[in-house]
């Protein structure tokens, strides 16, 4: 792989934030060996494949540092990572981003004792660094002081209310303790603040059914399906369903048969939702659609 | 003089536009990219606030997420509203203001901005970048007025009406000349509203460079204006928030609420 395709991938990498570690890994020592020996040589050609209109030329390869270290960190090859952090924190000394990579360094080496107390101490000098409080709240959930994590959690998105990982990892706290309705209630709020995205109202649906709110589930499932089909109404018809789709279809399916099976189900919603009226055609549907996605 | 004569009515000395146009326009350049940095230097960090400042801040961002999405909601009526409501209480007790719910029945005087050290601080920035915006200017305006004032430095290449002799001749009270000539001021002055565009090839996006935008924002503009640190009454404002809450809830319609019609019409099953 060439220099521009691996500083393409990465760029990828970053817009979408995913997790390829290996891949991120191989692409960025690959990049740090040969910007090493740029900088010996002709420095120009570096800081020119970086250059984007309107980004400063030099912070793309400090963001790629950051992505380095924490890919490095996820395989396990610290000493890059120790590299990486080395470097930023000459760059920019004290600066609460580097210092939550440090963090993040001490969790993966030392206890998580001394992670919470690095954490409570970045936390101390600046109470509003969001980065180091969130992960403090994970550390906090990792050892099993859950209770603690939600009640930091709670707090924390009390404050910052726009951030849409909190409400997630909230609503994953109170599903793994069997605390359903919560976990909805947290769900509804991610929903608010990312209406556009269809993988939250699936989850939203599976923890309604979980819950015990049918109607409210089966609602929701039709709602990813209308989210997901394909934008053309007219070739929805004869479409095949994929993915999600596939995955909201079950659900219809599922609540359909369950609630023509106990008809008294529609009456308990906790949410006052009223159960869709032709549950056998829409149960039809999904059984058609289903069989269309399976042959 | 006839406007559309063939002849030239005058020639401009070359030594003109060697030593007067390129200079005025190459200074100006400079000073530009020169501001941008000292600017720079300038800018302090950005004040840290506490997390209850935070809070206060960003207390209103929730009703605004409900409400912008109320009348196509995401999240059926029981939550929509258990969400409202709970936020409505909460701007009418004041919970989320900085200093804890008010206590006595007195409204608190709004804070003064100039006893305020946090606000004054934020002035104080704010005047800095304004004498780095006016003293260049003034300085390069003077330069050209003692030197060169009088002189007719180009002629442009296209015929307009009189309407643009004010701009683009004064300085030279030369009621018969061609308007297409321009003045030293007034060459000045294009140059002082135009190179924005170059600043932003030279110094990308956000620079600081531009004078004309900056002289045109008073470093009190923004007192009022919200997000700039200076001091609100954030309990008034979360009082307005709770009518346009109530009104928002009013309009709320969930996606969900005729789902399965839409997904039966849309698959051809409606009729069935």
């Amino acid at each position: 792989m060439d220099l521009p395709a691996a500083l393409q991938r990465l760029a990828n990498y970053r817009l979408r934030n995913s997790r390829a570690s290996r891949d991120i890994f191989e692409s960025g020592v690959l990049v740090l060996r040969k910007n090493a020996l740029s900088k010996l040589g002709d420095d120009r050609t570096f800081a020119h494949t970086l250059a984007r209109r309107n980004v400063h030329r030099v912070s793309i390869g400090w963001v790629f540092l950051e992505q380095l270290a924490l890919a490095s960190i996820d395989i396990g090859r610290l000493e890059v990572a120790e590299t990486c952090y080395g470097e930023l924190t000459t760059k920019f000394p004290g600066s609460p981003r580097v210092e939550c990579l440090k963090g993040i360094l001490i969790e993966v080496k030392g206890t998580d004792e001394d992670a919470l107390a690095f954490y409570e101490k970045l936390l101390a000098a600046d109470e509003s660094n969001g980065a180091a409080w969130k992960r403090k709240i994970s550390v906090l959930r990792r050892t099993g002081k859950v209770d603690q994590a939600v009640e930091e959690l709670s707090v924390f998105l009390d404050t910052f209310y726009t951030d849409v990982e909190g409400w997630l990892e909230l609503a994953d706290i109170y599903a793994s303790c069997h605390q359903y309705t919560s976990s909805l209630q947290s769900l509804s709020q991610a929903l608010l603040l990312a209406p556009q995205n269809p993988f939250y109202v699936l989850q939203a649906a599976e923890t309604a059914y979980t819950a015990g709110d049918v109607p409210l589930a089966i609602k929701l499932f039709l709602v990813v399906v209308d989210m997901t089909d394909g934008d053309d109404d007219v070739l929805v018809k004869d479409s095949i369903p994929s993915g999600i789709t596939v995955r909201a279809w079950n659900g219809v399916q599922t609540c359909a048969q369950r609630l023509q099976k106990e008809p008294k189900l529609s009456l308990s919603s906790a949410s006052n939702t009223s159960s869709p009226q032709k549950l056998s055609v829409l149960e039809q549907l999904a059984k058609d659609m289903l069989r269309k996605a399976r042959s | 003089m006839a406007a559309s004569s063939p002849v030239p009515s005058f020639y401009l000395d070359p030594q003109i536009r060697d030593w007067v146009l390129f200079p005025i326009t190459l200074v100006m350049i400079l000073v530009g990219i020169l501001r941008h940095y000292v600017v720079l230097l300038l800018q302090s960090p950005p004040k840290r606030l506490p997390r209850a400042a935070i809070r206060e801040q960003r207390a209103l961002v929730q009703s605004n997420v409900l409400r912008a999405t109320a009348s196509n909601s995401p999240i059926p009526f029981f939550f929509y509203k258990s969400i409202s409501q709970n936020l409505s209480k909460a701007f009418a007790d004041g919970t989320y203001l900085k200093d804890g719910p008010s206590k006595g029945d007195a409204p608190a005087a709004p804070p003064n901005p100039l006893t305020d050290p946090a606000a004054m601080d934020g002035m104080m920035a704010g005047m800095k970048t304004q004498m780095v915006m006016m003293v260049p200017q003034m300085v390069i305006m003077g330069w050209i007025n003692f030197f060169f004032e009088g002189f007719v430095l180009i002629k442009l290449p296209f015929p307009l009406t009189l309407g643009f002799k004010s701009m683009l001749q004064r300085g030279v009270q030369t009621p018969d000349m061609d308007v297409r000539w321009v003045s030293s001021l007034s060459w000045y002055f294009l140059n002082f509203f135009g190179l924005n565009g170059l600043y932003r090839i030279i110094l990308g996006g956000e620079n600081a460079a531009d004078a004309a935008q900056n002289m045109m924002a008073s470093p009190f503009a923004s007192a009022g204006a919200p997000q700039a640190g200076a001091p609100q009454d954030f309990g008034k404002l979360f009082k307005a928030e709770r009518d346009n809450l109530e009104f928002a809830e009013g309009l709320h319609k969930w996606i969900g609420e005729d789902v399965e019609d839409r997904i039966l019409r849309k698959y051809g099953r409606a009729a069935s």
